[in-house]
């Protein structure tokens, strides 16, 4: 066991000395995200094009999903969502500079942003079933628009999670450490993804409908 | 990308601010475009301008937010290889629906 150690850390010395963590010149842990969220794209992809297919799709139900949107209000949240990832890229910044408390602040502050576009979420969906009275199974257009914004919000959700941890490690620790500063980064690269599939949920479904 | 621009600076507080005041913009007119459209049917027009916009602001936030502009070559290629392969996949299956070549 002891020989293949060493020879792992010879081939890694060999190779620039990166150490084992290290693939390609990157770090193992970035090169794992920026895979994972390349197989986000196929999990998100499907939901998009299953509310392409049937969004307009009403089984002999009178509701439809496109006709009882509330866009200015889809809009404020889209903008939340959109200053949410400046703050988050504030976070790493500040990071960066070695200033703990600029992190902190930025990292509140994306945790803050992404609850109040949760909130907007959790209204609009209360609005759709109690007062239009559409559900998962009204119909097949209602059930691709809950399965794509409601997997988008909890991804959003596991975002905020994971953001009050960084926090909360934070201020335990007095700071974030190098090492911390990976996680930071992770976590960012997770939160602009959310992002940007919104803003392709929101022209796709909000603005243009359904195909 | 070259190695040049792996190599270069990341934006300063003050660029990063100026690419959200950019994407917000890009927002209201995205927007604005829906109730022009609304208001004066734009035949059709709305809706490539409103991909394309999107598509801008996608860019933007991966190139700097994300920093893929700075980062190696290889994670660009990953990020894409995911990109594209879910972009061929699910254009070919609501193109087979398009056509009625799948029957609901």
């Amino acid at each position: 066991m002891a020989d293949v150690i060493e020879a792992a850390e010879t081939h890694a010395e060999d190779h620039g000395g990166h150490g084992e963590h290290e693939s390609f010149g990157i770090d193992n842990r970035k090169l794992g995200m920026w895979l994972f969220l390349s197989s986000e794209f196929l999990f998100f992809g499907a939901l998009i094009t299953n509310y392409m297919v049937y969004g307009n799709d009403t089984f002999g139900a009178t509701v439809v999903p496109r006709e009882i949107y509330d866009i200015p209000f889809t809009s404020v949240s889209s903008f939340v969502l959109l200053m949410s990832s400046l703050t988050m890229v504030l976070a790493h910044h500040s990071l960066a500079t070695g200033d703990q408390n600029g992190t902190r602040t930025w990292l509140l502050a994306t945790a803050l942003l992404g609850s109040i576009f949760l909130g907007g979420q959790v209204f609009e969906f209360y609005e759709f079933i109690n007062v239009y009275g559409m559900t998962l199974t009204t119909n097949p257009a209602s059930s691709a628009f809950f399965m794509l914004t409601g997997f988008h919000g909890v991804h959003v959700a596991i975002g905020v999670i994971m953001l009050m941890s960084l926090f909360g490690m934070s201020r335990r620790q007095g700071g974030l450490s190098e090492g911390h500063g990976m996680n930071l980064e992770l976590v960012g690269l997770y939160w602009h993804f959310v992002d940007i599939i919104w803003i392709v949920i929101f022209t796709i479904v909000y603005l243009l409908g359904a195909v | 990308m070259t190695d040049e621009a792996h190599h270069a600076p990341h934006p300063t507080t003050g660029q990063y601010v100026k690419i959200a005041i950019v994407l917000a913009v890009v927002t209201a007119v995205e927007v604005a475009l829906f109730y022009i459209d609304e208001a004066v049917d734009m035949a059709g027009w709305d809706g490539p301008l409103l991909i394309i916009l999107s598509f801008f602001k996608f860019v933007v936030v991966i190139g700097w937010f994300m920093h893929l502009r700075f980062e190696k070559p290889l994670l660009s290629r990953f990020f894409a290889g995911g990109f594209i392969l879910a972009l061929s996949l699910y254009g070919i299956v609501v193109g087979s629906f398009l056509v009625g070549l799948i029957t609901r």
